[in-house]
């Protein structure tokens, strides 16, 4: 399953709305013991388009590094792709594919692009 | 310092901690939001008892810092709960009543109050180190991590004016640590590279110095308060 964070204003409903949602989608890949992906853009780990993204990003980010402890027990992986706004979207589809596919890479932040570099550790 | 610093969660545990050293440290009223009116512990410390996830409630606690007619100078974003299960396990209702007290809470006071907090002001947001994982936390550890999302989106959006930072407790002896069966926090301490539990008296005090200008030059920062544990 590869999840693409949707963007949210800053109405708290709507926030709610998108983590809830990324959360039925993880309770079910994790009950079909299917591993997940969660795809989430570089500027709202770091908190660049207001705080509705940023919540939603960064609460992605560590939902799936626990998710990422409770799979490694049962076989499937969690992870998550950071973007910048100008990366090609097929790119970062080929590097969640591939972290779906992986199986031995799990609880990982995976950045494509520079946008990361110089900026602090998410 | 002069003026009036909020704490929610106040009633017990890290939150009381911060709440005492706040109202120890000069002339500084301190609201503890939570507080029952029995349990407040100094007259420096202002109870308020609201609901925060209520639609009222953040405006509840504005209208108790105008009342007090001195500037607002720091918000401590410190009330959380736990309803902890394996994601596979995880119900609706926990998963939406754990992000509702510990993230839209700090949301809605922040959006609240920073508006009309002074120049040189702090606001410290209390995440965990479960933002890095936690094994049958995904509620608690998405709506940590989202707390640092917050602080640092609020960091960029209210800086110059008004610094933000999340502080980020390990294994702290409170309620919360003494529910965990003893077996298995022994364990926990074991791996803790300090070999004992952090005290919430130990988290107030990197509260209080974020909140004052000794970090005048630090904002949208996380600082973990956990013995060395996210290196064991």
């Amino acid at each position: 399953m590869i999840h693409w964070a949707q963007g949210v204003g800053e109405d708290w409903a709507g926030v709610l709305a998108e983590l809830t949602r990324a959360f039925e989608l993880s309770r079910a890949a994790a009950q079909a013991e299917v591993s997940f992906v969660y795809v989430v853009r570089q500027d709202d780990l770091l908190g660049r388009r207001g705080a509705g993204n940023a919540m939603v990003a960064a609460g992605l980010l560590s939902a799936a590094r626990t998710a990422a402890l409770e799979g490694a027990r049962k076989g499937w992986t969690a992870n998550v792709v950071a973007y910048d706004e100008d990366d090609d979207p097929s790119s970062v589809q080929t590097w969640a594919q591939r972290l779906l596919e992986a199986g031995d890479v799990t609880g990982e932040l995976v950045r494509v692009g520079p946008g990361h570099v110089g900026k602090t550790l998410a | 310092m002069n003026g009036v610093i909020v704490v929610t969660g106040a009633a017990r545990g890290i939150g009381r901690a911060i709440a005492e050293k706040v109202a120890s440290t000069g002339p500084i009223t301190v609201i503890g939001v939570d507080i029952a009116p029995e349990l407040a512990l100094s007259e420096d410390i202002t109870p308020v008892q609201v609901d925060l996830t209520s639609p009222d409630g953040p405006s509840v606690v504005r209208e108790t810092v105008q009342a007090a007619g001195v500037p607002l100078i720091g918000l401590v974003n410190n009330a959380g709960i736990t309803r902890d299960a394996r994601l596979v396990n995880m119900t609706d209702e926990d998963f939406a009543a754990v992000l509702e007290v510990n993230l839209g809470a700090a949301y809605r006071l922040s959006s609240e109050l920073a508006p009309s907090m002074s120049d040189g002001g702090a606001i410290v947001n209390i995440a965990s180190r479960a933002y890095l994982g936690n094994f049958g936390q995904f509620n608690y550890s998405m709506s940590k991590g989202a707390v640092v999302g917050l602080t640092r989106a609020l960091a960029l959006s209210l800086a110059p004016g008004i610094r933000v930072n999340a502080v980020a407790p390990g294994l702290i002896s409170s309620e919360m640590s003494l529910a965990i069966p003893e077996e298995i926090r022994d364990k926990m301490v074991a791996a803790i590279p300090l070999h004992r539990m952090g005290t919430p008296e130990e988290v107030a005090n990197t509260v209080w110095w974020l909140l004052t200008p000794l970090s005048s030059y630090i904002t949208g920062e996380v600082i973990v308060v956990g013995g060395g544990r996210s290196l064991s």
